[in-house]
């Protein structure tokens, strides 16, 4: 029962996608079925979690092979506490964004494939999330990857179109190199199955293979990775590609699609390359684990991520520049715990660590989409969202506001909003980290994290000072906002306080999520490859 | 046939790179699927090439004939995906390069406005 319920969220979506499309000849009844899908959707992502990892009796984690094939030979879907905590972030945030674009995005646009194109970038978030095999991973990118080329060239003017191919080239190069990695790494350990990987990496002795490649070709496959979570040095299709597709699409893109990127770099570092023993010396990384690779480049891409996301956010003059660039600096915000806990030996510091990143990560997903969809608000409202143009909107539209309020708030970090507890914990890994080494390096983290936390709040209160405050400009005074939008404004900027308040839940969530990431011996034995002793 | 296959794939991603550099869009293109078949050699090349005896290959175990090397078919499913998904990607990139050239009049990225 719970091993069929693993792919129930997938042919949820699978259903509304064919709903989309059968349904284009009626746009009204595709609204109603993409709201419904989305719906669903979130539904099943909530059966998969409760039945799975939360309720008292649950399993804790469960299995799919596709087909009937036993791994190692077929596609593996598995949902742990990781999986199930990763697809609640991708339901609630595709839920939200779905309804958004209902009332947002004009009709005629929505009748273009709108709805059916949402829903194929769920489907590869869905199965990047849920596969344990290392090929189908960088499929389910590709179909990700397919329905947001589209969606950021969705509305065909000159810059979206070069906004979209610049994103599509520099893609393609990442998905380039994931296959090499990928391809690397079948010919090092003999398979694809992530938990047959990580089973043979941790006796290469055994099993007859060479553990030394892994770490070269997991650069490659992380460099991929973080040009999808959109890191420094990859952060510069960000702006543009944010910038130029639908509102509801950016918030989805910052709030779902770089956690794909993230969680890649979590489940295969942390549960199919931690056991590997292979010795590192080069300058800046030394150690006996591909995680000793990790963690110096993650925290040095994830500090600078924090700088130039913040610097860049200060300088805009649109909101949803400062949103995009506020989201290269808030993945940096995530990446920085990664990174401590690469460096951690295994302990509780390592977890605290994946711990502050996965709690940031729903953290950034819930605030960065409110904020998003307020930037979206305010456009339709006003016609503009340049900051030069706008002034005095607290005044016009308090509940707007308030609900924008709520979003820097939780970006800021204040409590007792879900940032509050993103930033506490990633402190406090950083804090810990300072103690257990008393380095230079720990002490650099901590400063570049404070420097990123005073830039969060110069760019969110200049933000909010420049459009909520002073003299209502003209496009204000005419402007008319729409209660449906900010009726699901108020739904997320709620959700941000009540979970928040009610912290515990989410952080024993987010906890057991870490544990499944680093419970590697867990991993394997669930999924169970069987075969290839000796061979 | 290793040393043969690594300057292959070596000399299609210099390729690649070259055209993915150049101004004009439509050598972008095509430096991006030139890049992917670079991947799809190289996946081919994975698998290991090594001779085979003929009772493994059922068809030559049949029929009788000359010893060819065979390879292993799992990099071969891979390659089937990667070419499909890169012809998709490829297409797309077209499109886009078309409308393009509608906006700007110009295949130069340079000269985008």
């Amino acid at each position: 029962m719970a091993n069929d319920l693993v792919v129930a969220p997938m042919l949820v979506v699978l259903a509304s996608i064919v709903a989309m499309l059968a349904l284009r000849p009626r746009p009204r009844a595709q609204r109603v079925a993409s709201v419904a899908g989305s719906l669903a959707y979130a539904v099943a992502v909530g059966a998969v979690a409760w039945l799975i990892v939360l309720s008292p009796d649950a399993p804790g984690a469960a299995t799919y092979q596709l087909g009937g094939w036993a791994a190692p030979f077929g596609i593996t879907f598995v949902v742990d506490a990781l999986s199930a905590f990763m697809l609640t972030i991708a339901a609630v945030v595709g839920l939200a964004a779905v309804v958004f674009s209902v009332v947002f995005v004009d009709r005629a646009n929505q009748g273009v494939f709108y709805h059916l194109l949402f829903h194929c970038l769920l489907l590869g978030v869905t199965g990047a999330f849920l596969t344990g095999d290392l090929f189908n991973l960088f499929v389910w990118f590709e179909v990700m990857l397919m329905a947001s080329y589209v969606l950021v060239a969705f509305y065909g003017g000159p810059q979206h179109t070069a906004a979209g191919f610049r994103y599509l080239v520099l893609n393609v190069v990442g998905s380039v190199l994931l296959l090499l990695a990928v391809g690397g790494l079948y010919a090092t350990t003999g398979t694809l199955n992530m938990a047959d990987m990580s089973r043979r990496l941790a006796d290469p002795a055994a099993y007859g293979i060479d553990p030394a490649p892994v770490v070269g070709l997991g650069a490659l496959a992380f460099a991929t990775f973080s040009l999808k979570a959109g890191l420094v040095p990859f952060q510069f299709w960000v702006p543009g590609a944010y910038r130029s597709a639908p509102l509801p699409v950016a918030a989805t893109l910052a709030g779902v699609t770089k956690k794909v990127g993230m969680y890649a770099i979590v489940r295969v570092y942390f549960t199919v390359f931690a056991g590997a023993t292979v010795g590192i010396s080069v300058p800046g990384a030394a150690g006996a684990s591909p995680l000793a690779f990790l963690a110096p480049a993650l925290l040095v891409m994830g500090s600078a991520s924090i700088l130039v996301g913040g610097l860049g956010a200060i300088a805009c003059d649109t909101l949803d520049e400062m949103l995009a660039y506020s989201s290269i600096g808030q993945v940096g915000f995530i990446a920085v715990p990664v990174a401590i806990a690469a460096a951690a030996p295994p302990g509780s510091l390592r977890r605290l660590g994946l711990v502050a990143a996965l709690v940031y990560a729903l953290h950034h997903a819930l605030a960065k989409s409110l904020l998003f969809f307020a930037t979206a608000a305010i456009r339709s409202a006003t016609g503009t969202h340049r900051l030069s143009d706008l002034g005095g909107l607290a005044s016009r539209a308090p509940v707007l506001a308030g609900c924008f309020f709520v979003g820097s708030l939780s970006l800021v970090g204040i409590p007792p909003l879900t940032g509050f507890f993103g930033k506490f914990l990633v402190f406090e890994a950083a804090a810990r980290q300072f103690t257990a080494s008393s380095g230079l390096a720990g002490g650099a983290v901590i400063a570049v994290v404070l420097v990123g936390a005073v830039l969060t709040i110069l760019y969110t209160t200049r933000a909010w000072t420049r459009s909520f405050w002073g003299r209502r400009t003209p496009a204000v005074e005419g402007a008319t906002v729409r209660r449906s939008q900010v009726a699901v404004l108020v739904g997320l900027a709620a959700l941000i306080v009540c979970l928040g308040i009610g912290f515990d839940p989410v952080f024993e969530f987010a906890t057991a999520a870490a544990e499944a990431a680093l419970d590697r011996e867990g991993y394997v034995e669930l999924v169970g490859p069987a075969g290839g002793d000796g061979a | 046939m290793s040393v043969a296959l690594a300057t292959v794939v070596g000399g299609l991603f210099a390729l690649g790179t070259f055209l993915l550099l150049r101004r004009d869009l439509v050598r972008v293109v095509w430096g991006v699927s030139v890049l992917s078949q670079a991947a799809n050699v190289y996946l081919i090349s994975m698998g290991g090439v090594q001779p085979g005896t003929h009772d493994t290959v059922p068809v030559l175990d049949a029929h009788g004939g000359a010893v060819p090397e065979t390879t292993d078919p799992l990099v071969q499913a891979l390659v089937l995906t990667a070419i499909v998904i890169s012809f998709g990607t490829t297409a797309f990139a077209l499109v886009l390069t078309y409308r393009a050239y509608q906006e700007n009049e110009t295949m130069d990225v340079q000269e985008w406005r």
